[in-house]
């Protein structure tokens, strides 16, 4: 064998070689820097409210979710809104860099999905609630029979206050409840937290 | 690596393509080979799940207290994508409610309760044997009406699956007889003693689909189903691809791959491809409702493990409870520790050994302590990529399991989770112990719940900015019809108009005043108080 | 009836960390062996005095972090980090050199960032490198009982005088006045094998075939040679049993028999020696299958384990050859513990169904 790095054949060969490496690395670096730049940023406030549940219901005080995201961007508490629960808190936080909290009693619990249902034999058709209805998930008018659309309705229960004869029921939405595996917990790894146990 | 095929009767051989990933565990297939596939007795109740299949559940067309004949529909598909429901015997329906289904947590669901007269008299139709000179579409709708689903465990309704592959150009037909996972040798067994049957039953599939090839995939270690197989096979153009003995082989997707060499893209069927893939059993149920006009109303299914005294191979009405089942194997419960439903490396335990065998019941295994030991505890990953190395579909699970476990759901859907077909290779050889297939499900669930919340959410949100948009139209309407009819003098039109308005609130009132009524009779006669806050 | 519901699978292999680590030590015993064999007990004792403190550690510190020192000390990776050790660190050796390295490597290469499994550097090439930069005379001075260099035998390499010496070359307090001991600290003290003449030399290996000595016989200088031969066997034993993947030894192989064919040079400059030489006539075997071979610091893709030995090659030689230190095992192995996180960020498989590699 001959030994190759002694010729200016090869150093030349070598520079070129690692030459145009750096500047393909620095091009790559360039387009990469760009393509990032070029993304849409959205508002804060509306980089809030798209992480917030769009039900409307004002459970925090502000009267609905985008003058919430509002009152955030201008340093609200994020713990607040109990149908986002703790995954809300837990993305607010992320998006803000603030503490991640736990939920804020005083604006109510979270729970299940829930739906209204208006019991139809009471309904005396004086379109209150449809009215209150912040997505028009009420079908009916004048002294004509209401229902509520369940695949619509998303529980925010603010039909439930105007009307005069109460005749509107909050239940949890109907259907298949499917279980699903928990994550595996890790107190200790020493304790067998081996399945779920249902 | 190539294998070639030993048998084939054009010269064309199949050329097989190795699958990555995959183990190799002990398969514990023996056992309920020994003996040939017993007939159960009828059991006295029947439970009929009116979901068997991935779809929407069927609609019940029978009521309770109904006599029903073997093979009557009992329930109709509900949309295209349902499968309607027979009964296995002869009996009366005793009631539609909710039952458990064979599932890991006992999922209740509605279910035909059906109790046998012990006449197994069957409904009367008519009979053709002979499908050649049957339509496709005939065929089709044979196929579709006797209620046939994918029945290796996916439940795909087949008409469903047909029907797609109508859509594009079928270019293979292959029959899975591969059945890699231990414990179950249901469709081993099937082979082994009704091989004209399941081939007849892949002509039918070869004519409804038009595929060019049909290919039955069979494991080399399965040596007495190929031997009948190849004798059935004899004077068709079916041929055979012998694939190596591994698990994970059998799985639909890297099955395609090994034969064919053609990848299913993520996200789409085979028959985009221009692959349809049957089971062995689908194949069987075809060939028995097109040929003997019977409906799915029962299926082969594996009893094995080490407390049964006869480990077998049983030919169960669909419906039979499992407790039935083990009673006849001989379980010994003194030594019975967990049930599962299926092999033992996708299989789920079973909560309620009263759930019934539905169409996708492969395999029951009743097994001791020392055969399925307590998990150990799960220790600290230590990147070993031992889970790389045999997954089948060339995930990264440590990283999936890095993911799920910060609950980094965005980054867990970019490394793949969605491709994932929780085969358990990963777990099984993961020396940490480490329970992989629960977190991937976890995630999995927790990512769908996060994808519906979105939904819903930009649903709510466009329905309440048209709710907005609307009632600022409806304002500005009202603004200039009052603006021009400030310019009107007063006219009899517009003093009703106040006069209705005071109508409408006694009107309102005189209801809110029936209704008060009303509500206290009730509550005065009613035994039962309703709770309701009093609102003024 | 069932009343824990466990998720599939419902079975497992069986594997455990404990059996690889296990396996991955007994691999080590035919490298060992002929370093006993050649150069004295001094191995043997390094291995054994680390191994006890190793554990002694690990059982303090995971008591301090209350975990369960039944599962936790049953993994063996302290024993193994230990073992690694003992083989890198040269014998004679004081106890308080191998008690500092294994000390550095446990407790802090791996502990202080979370335990098995979390830390980003092979524990025992940092201990290793720890001990280069702050005792680098002991670091490179190996004590023999044999004259490899005038062919005199002092005394027999397995005899108990042997032991004796390494055991007082370990624990200094043991010598004492008695003239009979004090006489075996006068074995030959020499650098690390891999100093740069010996590249010069041509294989001794090759040279005792065509005089038709024995290989094993202390006079014929192939000691080294024999010893990561034995490393080899051992990385091949590994490779069947599917413990470590074929993806980084091979390419750390590749990658220096490439290099040193490139840029061989007989003659004066002696450092560029024979591709041989710089395969078994320095630490590359035990390196290639057994360190940089560590799972929790190396890459994770197979495509990324092939690029990790690529650099860890080039570093190796390159550090070896035109930098200063005699063997450049650990310091190429932490290099690449540093790439190792990027490379697993840009080498990923294409995922089955994907025509592009999976979103970055």
């Amino acid at each position: 064998m001959f030994p190759l790095i002694d010729t200016a054949y090869f150093q030349i060969l070598a520079f070129t070689v690692l030459g145009v490496g750096i500047i393909w690395l620095i091009l790559i670096t360039f387009r990469y820097l760009k393509t990032e730049s070029n993304k849409q940023q959205l508002s804060l406030i509306d980089q809030i409210n798209a992480l917030l549940p769009q039900t409307q219901c004002g459970h925090c005080g502000h009267p609905g979710c985008l003058p919430y995201a509002r009152a955030i961007s201008h340093g609200a508490a994020i713990n607040q809104c109990p149908p986002g629960g703790k995954h809300t808190i837990q993305a607010l936080s992320i998006l803000l860099n603030q503490a991640n909290e736990p939920l804020n009693p005083c604006h109510g619990e979270h729970t299940e999905p829930l739906v209204a249902v208006i019991r139809e034999g009471e309904c005396i058709g004086c379109t209150k609630c449809i009215q209150a209805c912040p997505i028009d998930a009420i079908l009916g008018g004048t002294k004509l029979m209401h229902t509520v659309i369940e695949s619509e309705c998303n529980g925010c229960d603010l039909c439930l206050e105007p009307c005069p004869v109460d005749c509107i029921d909050l239940i949890p939405r109907p259907g298949k409840q499917l279980r699903q595996w928990p994550l595996p917990s890790h107190i200790d790894v020493d304790q067998h937290n081996i399945g779920a146990n249902p | 690596m190539r294998f070639l095929s030993l048998f084939n009767h054009d010269s064309s051989r199949i050329q097989l393509r190795k699958s990555s990933g995959g183990i190799k565990p002990l398969s514990n297939k023996a056992s309920s080979l020994r003996s040939r596939i017993m007939s159960t007795p009828i059991p006295k109740i029947l439970v009929l799940p009116l979901l068997q299949h991935k779809g929407t559940p069927a609609k019940p067309i029978a009521k309770s207290g109904d006599r029903v004949l073997k093979g009557q529909k009992i329930a109709e598909a509900a949309d295209a994508s349902s499968a309607p429901v027979h009964a296995p015997t002869s009996g009366r329906i005793t009631g539609i409610g909710l039952h458990a289904l064979p599932d890991e947590f006992g999922t209740l669901a509605a279910c035909i309760t059906l109790a046998s007269d012990g006449n197994d008299q069957a409904i009367k139709t008519t009979f053709t044997a002979d499908f050649q000179n049957m339509s496709e579409s005939d065929l089709l709708e044979r196929i579709r009406d006797a209620g046939i689903v994918g029945m290796g465990g996916a439940g795909f309704p087949t008409y469903l699956k047909l029907q797609s592959s109508n859509e594009h150009p079928v270019d293979f037909l292959i029959i899975n007889a591969v059945e890699c996972e231990p414990y179950i040798t249901a469709d081993e067994a099937l082979i082994r003693e009704h091989a004209c049957d399941v081939v007849t039953g892949a002509n039918i599939l070869k004519r409804v689909t038009g595929a060019k090839q049909c290919i039955v995939a069979i494991e080399d270690s399965k040596i007495d189903a190929i031997a009948e197989l190849k004798l059935a096979a004899l004077n068709s153009a079916i041929q055979i691809a012998i694939i190596p003995e591994k698990y994970t082989a059998g799985s639909e997707k890297q099955l395609i791959h090994s034969v064919t060499g053609r990848e299913v893209p993520a996200g789409k069927y085979p028959a985009s491809i221009g692959v349809s893939l049957h089971n062995t059993g689908t194949a069987f149920a075809i060939y028995k409702a097109i040929c003997e006009a019977e409906p799915c109303i029962s299926r082969i299914t594996t009893v094995t493990g080490s407390t049964l005294k006869t480990p077998k191979n049983f030919h169960v009405l669909i419906g039979t409870p499992i407790a039935f089942l083990f009673d006849l194997c001989g379980v010994d419960q003194t030594k019975l520790s967990r049930i599962v439903v299926g092999g033992s490396l996708m299989g789920t335990c079973l909560p309620d050994i009263n759930a019934p065998i539905i169409k996708t019941t492969n395999c029951l295994i009743a097994g001791s302590a020392e055969e399925f030991t307590e998990p150990q505890p799960e220790q600290a990953c230590i990147r070993c990529s031992f889970c790389a190395d045999v997954c089948p579909v060339n995930l990264l699970p440590q990283q999936l399991y890095a993911s799920s476990r910060c609950q980094d759901y965005q980054q867990a859907d970019n490394f793949g989770l969605f491709d994932c077909i929780e085969c358990g290779a990963c777990a099984y050889v993961c020396p940490s112990h480490i329970p992989l297939v629960q977190y991937y499900r976890a995630s999995k669930s927790e990512i769908e719940k996060q994808r519906t919340n979105r939904h819903n959410a930009d649903k709510w949100q466009a329905r309440f900015q048209f709710h907005q948009y609307r009632y600022k139209r409806e304002k500005k309407q009202k603004l200039l019809q009052s603006s021009s009819i400030e310019h009107q003098p007063e006219t009899e039109h517009n003093k009703q108009a106040d006069f209705s308005r005071e109508k409408a609130r006694l009107e309102i009132s005189e209801a809110v005043a029936r209704v008060k009524a009303r509500r206290s009779k009730l509550i005065t006669t009613s035994s039962v108080a309703t709770e309701r806050e009093d609102k003024p | 009836m069932n009343k824990v519901i466990y998720c599939s699978p419902q079975l497992n292999g069986q594997q455990s960390i404990g059996k690889i680590m296990l396996w991955v030590m007994t691999a080590c015993i035919p490298g060992v062996a002929a370093s006993t064999w050649f150069f004295g007990w001094g191995t043997v004792l390094n291995i054994l005095v680390t191994m006890i403190f190793a554990v002694a550690l690990e059982a303090l510190i995971l008591w301090l972090r209350n975990k369960s020192l039944r599962i936790h000390l049953a993994d063996n990776s302290a024993l193994l980090t230990a073992v690694i050790i003992g083989i890198a660190i040269p014998p004679g050796s004081p106890w308080w050199l191998l008690f500092s390295g294994i000390c550095f490597a446990i407790v802090v290469a791996k502990h202080a960032y979370g335990g098995i499994g979390q830390n980003p550097f092979n524990p025992a090439m940092c201990g290793y490198v720890l001990l280069l930069l702050t005792f680098p005379l002991n670091m490179t001075t190996w004590h023999l009982p044999v004259d490899t260099l005038f062919d005199e035998l002092q005394f027999s390499t397995l005899s108990w005088t042997s032991f004796m010496f390494s055991l007082q070359l370990c624990f200094p307090a043991l010598t004492s006045d008695d003239v009979q001991l004090t006489e075996y600290l006068d074995g030959f003290a020499m650098a690390t094998p891999l100093i740069e003449y010996e590249l010069a030399k041509s294989s001794a290996v090759l040279v005792a075939l065509k005089n038709n000595t024995s290989l094993f016989a202390s006079t014929s200088n192939t000691g080294w040679e024999i010893v990561n031969f034995g490393f080899l066997l051992g990385g091949l034993f590994l490779l069947t049993k599917k413990i470590i993947s074929w993806q980084i030894p091979l390419s750390i192989i590749m990658t220096i028999t490439v290099l040193s064919l490139l840029f061989y040079a007989p003659g004066s400059t002696a450092v560029y020696g024979e591709t041989y030489l710089h395969l078994f006539g320095s630490a590359t075997m035990i390196g290639a299958f057994f360190i940089a071979t560590d799972p929790v610091s190396a890459a994770t893709t197979p495509m990324g384990r092939i690029i990790y030995g690529i650099i860890i090659g080039v570093a190796i030689y390159s550090i070896r050859v035109w930098g200063s230190y005699p063997d450049s095992i650990a310091i190429a192995v932490l290099l690449g513990n540093f790439f190792a996180p990027l490379i697993d960020h840009f080498c990923r498989p294409r995922i089955y169904g994907h025509s592009t590699r999976s979103g970055l």
